[in-house]
């Protein structure tokens, strides 16, 4: 298979939305087409599965490198390896389950065709983005998905959807821009190691390859800063995360869903891509920091789940707590730890993915979300409460699910992180996480003790509306549910995939004495195999 | 200080003594005088008559419309006043030159004139 | 200047065809007001046809005049073209499709004319930039005194595009505000006529002269809406300050000229490359004075006191003019006198340049994000966008230039698009401007919504629009000098100002239309003007390559005659 593929499945969707845009306004039929276009994609995704060469998964693969914008130096340039193709195998198959549950669910104010076609649009950002190799472009990618998430938020949002969605917007777009002047700086001042002439391109590859010699540390301290902010806000770290349980609470929920399965993960991908390979003395820098915020994120989340009335709330809070594990995992800049990482962003894309769907169902039948209000969910709607029941299991880390690959080799990986990062401190760092997992299962049982156990309410004990998941539901549901299962019992299916990818990427790091030393061997021995 | 400067000091000299003559010669005066003012003698003095009305009064606004006119002509001698005494050395371009903004400015007599400035009525 | 007391006076050297992108609106303008005096009222019925029978000589001045721009031996290019049949053939057919075009916009005679005239010019300066400029490089104009080079072009281009979509705004506009006639054109003309010159001088006095020429045509335009006072009160503060700041201005020429001893930029910078001078107090003197005149006219804080009050007031077509074309004039002499000709002192002014740029950048973001009318929001995002300007000129470099350059085409484009969906949809008496007009514009016209969701998105600088690549190039170019809190503080006040435009596309989108708000009306020609707008905003984010090679071309040279 040729390099177009990654053309194809980052632009079918663009394509799919532009011809929606021409056909005639009738919901049915942009509701088929919008599923047909993200099945494509789906099948594209599928086929790179098939096609990837897993031997090499530590190269990029089906690389295209045409001229863009050449006086700038931005190139078209996309690739993909074994980091990136589990991301975007989640985008494409997030995408057709969403529209798939639209069929029935399209959010007050209707206007069916602008919103499929916002979502389309979203998935070409998100795909574009975990394929582009050149800075330019995958910052445009990164800016194309804030735009259809925010008319999402703010058209089809909640009651406080305008001042959700502004700060979504604005967060994200302060973020982006310290993370443009990064990329800037490190366009002017990164230097061929071997020749010492300035490179001046936003090339990823090249810019991995020097990584960031000839830079003075302090600008290598900026850069990295600045790109910790853009990429922080999304993920979103702690200082910054204020605006995603706004964000998630208001949105409809398809919005929920991608904004947790994929949108969060773009920040992360950004900090395991971009700024630690190629600033790998800064990140051993900031490391500390990372991981310092990171386990404030996981407390706090934790903390403010429990203090939550509102189901899609706690939900949001406890994406801010499972991110701060994966960036647990990333700061401690070994490839266990990384590894981890890419593990616990797939997993919480499937598993608060899933919430959100849930929570949208809550909400569709019992028209509040709100905990206190709600309960009985296991004898009114039986199916509905396991499935929030298992999910929840999930999420709080239970091993043999998803949930639990990602969590719980993080926090290991924190025993011993890279050489050179202070190991006392990672230690502590070790021991907070841990408290909040006990925390994780202290909100969501409590969760799904208030919701889904005791009697129904009296307000919603015969309401007709209160029916058991649905055929739709269930066709959308099942491969979340499936997926959950099948990364909980086989994580090599992912670990296998990204471990090269990972090596591949800290490799940089051993140059630097005192560098980010791997602990490869730790890896392997621990995934069994 | 430079000699540019110093011939500045000459023209300050001068300027100073001018201001000088001016205040001692309005101090004598006034020390001088009598002071015995009376209401007929504090009233503005126009020909004999007596003043009537506001000081600010209203001038009709057409007045403004042909003192405007008059000024683009009035520059315009401004221009060609020097520009003839050295017509010699401009020649032909010089004259042509002076037509293109004579046209100009006529130009802009025959605007006013078709918008009906020059109309009193 | 002085230099021609001298008893025999030689003509300056002439190049009649570089000359033309000017002369075409300075004599278009002229005639125009001929033709207008002469025959006041044109009757009914050859007012009809005139329409097209303009649109299709139209087609036929741009070649004409296009054609003659570019070559050394006039009207041979066009004989040999009139001998190819198919060559013929096309343009025949393109100049029905200028008259069936300019019938279909339902023009008026003056609007047509004005477009006709724009038009020309722009093909004029077209035919100098491909077959003169290209191949020649940059060349004197008349004497030392006024120059061709890309930079003077492109702003040209610029002037000569802002005048055509303008004049489209306003065609409907002067319909609908009772105040038809030729007199706004004319004003339009001549302003853009002197922006072309301020873009090509060599002289301080020279350039002074554009200034003026510029701006009173603009501060009439202001005042033109008689029935409004806010229109008046706009064009007298637009005039006092503006008299104020030129008065600045012209005593920098002054005191420049007494540290230097010309006030020809060419032998002033020649003069400080040479020399170092001893005491340069005066010509310290001298810059700062230029830069304060020259921030007014770009409204540069703390000298933009007068923009919020001018734009709101003033009829909003003209607005799009003065934001786009005046502003482009106005960055065109500051490149020229700073950047160029200073390049040598660059040390020297690159610091009030930063504190300016900052101050702007500052003022103009959190000014607006306060405001209730979009008018005046759009006023202070216009401030904010100078600071952004003002970032490339104080990179003093040649990548400081092409951004400005390419930061001034892009939103020349930005701003005439978003001053004109606003002056369609404020209504009559430019009224309906406050934000809550455009509550609900999404289902009142969708398509305007769109458009100017479009242009607010490109003003904040998202990408896939030009107002991204401009953003872009400039903060390049500060951080290639090394000025990275500039470049910080640029971005920042980036985000604060984008609050301010998603502000106004939340109320378009979810604000509720009051039942009773009347029904817009786009006319055909506004139409076109912002489609035409709003294909090259997203033109240029898109495939960027050709601006940019443009505006990299462009750099600024001082060029004697001979």
């Amino acid at each position: 298979m040729d390099s177009w593929i990654l053309t194809a499945v980052t632009f079918v969707p663009l394509l799919g939305a532009v011809i929606a845009m021409a056909m005639p306004n009738d919901d049915e039929l942009h509701k088929r087409w919008a599923l047909a276009v993200s099945l494509v994609a789906f099948g594209l995704g599928i086929a790179m599965l098939f096609d990837f060469n897993y031997d090499q998964a530590g190269q990029l693969q089906w690389v295209v490198d045409e001229p863009w914008i050449d006086v700038i130096g931005a190139g078209y340039t996309l690739g993909v390896d074994g980091m990136s193709l589990p991301l975007i195998a989640l985008t494409v198959l997030v995408m057709p389950l969403v529209f798939l549950y639209s069929w029935s669910h399209i959010p007050s104010p209707g206007n069916t065709k602008s919103f499929l076609i916002l979502m389309l649009i979203l998935e070409t950002g998100m795909i574009g983005t975990f394929v582009a190799q050149d800075l330019i472009l995958f910052f445009v990618f990164f800016e194309v998905v804030l735009l259809p998430m925010f008319f999402m938020i703010a058209v089809w949002g909640g009651d406080d959807r305008r001042y959700a969605s502004l700060k979504f917007f604005l967060y994200t777009l302060f973020g982006s821009a310290l993370m443009l002047l990064g990329f800037l700086a490190l366009f002017f001042l990164a230097k061929d190691p071997v020749t010492g002439e300035f490179l001046r391109t936003f090339d990823m590859r090249e810019l991995t390859d020097t990584a960031g010699a000839g830079i003075a540390r302090s600008s290598q301290l900026l850069i990295f800063g600045g790109m910790f902010i853009g990429f922080g806000v999304k993920v979103p770290m702690f200082p910054f995360h204020t605006w995603l349980p706004d964000a998630h609470t208001q949105a409809p929920t398809q919005g929920s869903v991608i904004l947790a399965a994929v949108l969060l993960k773009l920040g992360t991908y950004g900090f395991i891509r971009i700024s630690i390979p190629m600033l790998p003395e800064a990140a051993e820098a900031w490391a500390p920091v990372i991981g310092l915020l990171a386990v404030i994120g996981i407390i706090y989340g934790a903390l403010g789940c429990l203090a939550q009335t509102d189901m899609k709330r706690l939900i949001a809070f406890s994406s801010v707590a499972h991110m701060g594990f994966v960036m647990l995992g990333i700061s401690t800049l070994t490839d266990f730890g990384i590894n981890a990482a890419i593990f616990g962003m797939v997993a919480h894309g499937l598993i608060t993915g899933m919430l959100f769907f849930i929570a949208g169902s809550v909400k569709d039948r019992y028209h509040t979300l709100e905990i206190g209000r709600l309960g009985g969910m296991l004898i009114q709607a039986p199916r509905l409460g396991w499935i929030l029941g298992f999910t929840s299991m999930a999420s709080l880390g239970l091993p043999g699910l998803a949930g639990f690959w990602g969590e719980f080799p993080a926090i290991l990986s924190a025993y011993q992180p890279a050489n050179g990062l202070p190991v006392e401190t990672f230690r502590g760092y070790m021991v907070v996480a841990a408290v909040g997992t006990v925390l994780a299962a202290g909100y969501l049982l409590w969760l799904l003790q208030r919701t889904a156990m005791g009697e129904p309410p009296e307000e919603f004990a015969n309401d007709p509306e209160i029916v058991d998941v649905t055929p739709l539901e269930w066709v959308s549901w099942t491969p979340f549910l499936l997926l959950i299962v099948l990364f909980g019992v086989a994580p090599g299916l992912i670990f296998e995939v990204t471990d090269p990818a990972v090596v591949e990427s800290l490799n940089n790091c051993l140059q630097f004495e005192n560098g980010c030393d791997g602990v490869a061997d730790a890896t392997t021995a621990a995934l069994g195999g | 200080m430079s000699d540019f400067l110093r011939s500045y000091l000459t023209v300050g000299i001068f300027g100073l003594i001018g201001v000088a003559l001016v205040g001692v010669f309005l101090g004598l005066g006034k020390i001088l005088r009598p002071n015995k003012p009376t209401l007929a003698k504090t009233e503005a003095y126009e020909s004999g008559v007596e003043p009537t009305g506001d000081m600010w009064s209203q001038a009709n606004i057409r007045y403004y419309v042909f003192a405007l006119l008059f000024v683009m002509f009035d520059v315009e001698a401004v221009f060609i006043f020097p520009w003839a005494t050295r017509l010699e050395a401009y020649g032909t371009f010089g004259l042509i030159e002076m037509a293109i903004f004579i046209f100009i400015l006529l130009l802009g007599l025959l605007y006013a004139w078709r918008k009906g400035v020059l109309k009193w009525a | 200047m002085i230099a021609q007391l001298d008893s025999t006076v030689a003509r300056p050297e002439i190049t009649w065809d570089g000359l033309l992108p000017i002369l075409t609106l300075g004599v278009g303008a002229l005639l125009l007001v001929l033709f207008r005096s002469l025959m006041k009222q044109l009757p009914k019925a050859a007012a009809d046809q005139a329409v097209p029978v303009i649109g299709g000589v139209t087609v036929i001045a741009m070649w004409v005049v296009g054609g003659f721009a570019g070559t050394d031996v006039p009207l041979a290019g066009l004989r040999d073209g009139l001998g190819d049949p198919v060559f013929f053939l096309g343009l025949l057919i393109m100049v029905g499709l200028g008259g069936w075009f300019a019938q279909y916009l339902r023009l008026s005679v003056d609007a047509a004319l004005t477009v006709m005239i724009g038009l020309t010019s722009l093909a004029a300066t077209w035919g100098v930039w491909t077959d003169r400029y290209e191949i020649d490089g940059a060349f004197g104009l008349v004497g030392d005194q006024l120059g061709a080079d890309g930079f003077s072009l492109v702003i040209t281009g610029v002037i000569a595009s802002a005048i055509v979509l303008v004049a489209l705004l306003l065609d409907d506009y002067l319909e609908r505000e009772g105040m038809a006639g030729a007199d706004m054109y004319v004003l339009m003309l001549f302003s853009g006529a002197g922006g072309a010159v301020m873009a090509s001088a060599n002289d301080l006095i020279v350039l002074f002269l554009a200034l003026e020429t510029l701006s009173i045509a603009v501060y009439v335009m202001a005042a033109m809406h008689m029935r409004r006072s806010e229109s008046q009160e706009a064009g007298l503060k637009y005039f006092v300050l503006g008299a104020f700041s030129s008065a600045f201005l012209l005593y920098g020429i002054a005191l420049t000229y007494g540290a230097v001893g010309s006030t020809n930029l060419i032998v002033i910078a020649d003069f400080l490359e040479q020399n170092r001078l001893v005491e340069d107090g005066l010509l310290m003197a001298g810059m700062a004075m230029l830069l304060v005149g020259l921030g007014f006219k770009v409204a540069a804080a703390p000298f933009h006191a007068w923009t919020p009050d001018v734009y709101q007031g003033a009829p909003t077509p003209v607005v799009a003019f003065m934001a786009s074309a005046v502003k482009a004039a106005g960055f065109a002499a500051l490149v020229r006198v700073f950047v160029t000709t200073f390049a040598d002192h660059a040390d020297d002014w690159q610091p009030a340049v930063y504190a300016l740029a900052i101050l702007t950048l500052v003022v103009g973001s959190f000014m607006a994000i306060v405001q209730r009318d979009a008018k005046r929001m759009l006023a202070y995002s216009s401030i904010s966008h100078a600071g952004f300007i003002l970032v490339g000129v104080q990179a003093a470099s040649n990548e400081g230039v092409s951004s400005v350059l390419f930061y001034a085409v892009a939103y020349t484009f930005l701003v005439i698009g978003s001053f004109g969906v606003l002056s369609i949809v404020s209504g009559e008496g430019d009224r309906g401007t406050s934000l809550d007009h455009l509550d609900g514009l999404s289902t009142r016209r969708p398509a305007l919504a769109l458009a100017l969701t479009v242009f607010l998105l490109a003003q904040a600088g998202v990408p896939l629009t030009s107002g991204f690549v401009a953003k872009f190039a400039v903060i390049g170019a500060a951080v290639e000098a090394r000025s990275y809190w500039l470049a910080i503080a640029a971005m920042v006040t980036a985000v604060v100002s984008a609050f301010l435009y998603l502000r106004i596309i939340l109320s378009m989108y979810l604000g509720q239309a009051e039942d009773d708000a009347p029904t817009i009306r786009v006319p055909r020609a506004a139409g076109l003007a912002i489609i035409v707008a709003l294909v090259i905003t997203v033109g240029f984010g898109l495939v960027p390559g050709e601006l940019d090679d443009i505006t990299r071309d462009a750099i600024p040279v001082l060029i004697a005659a001979g």
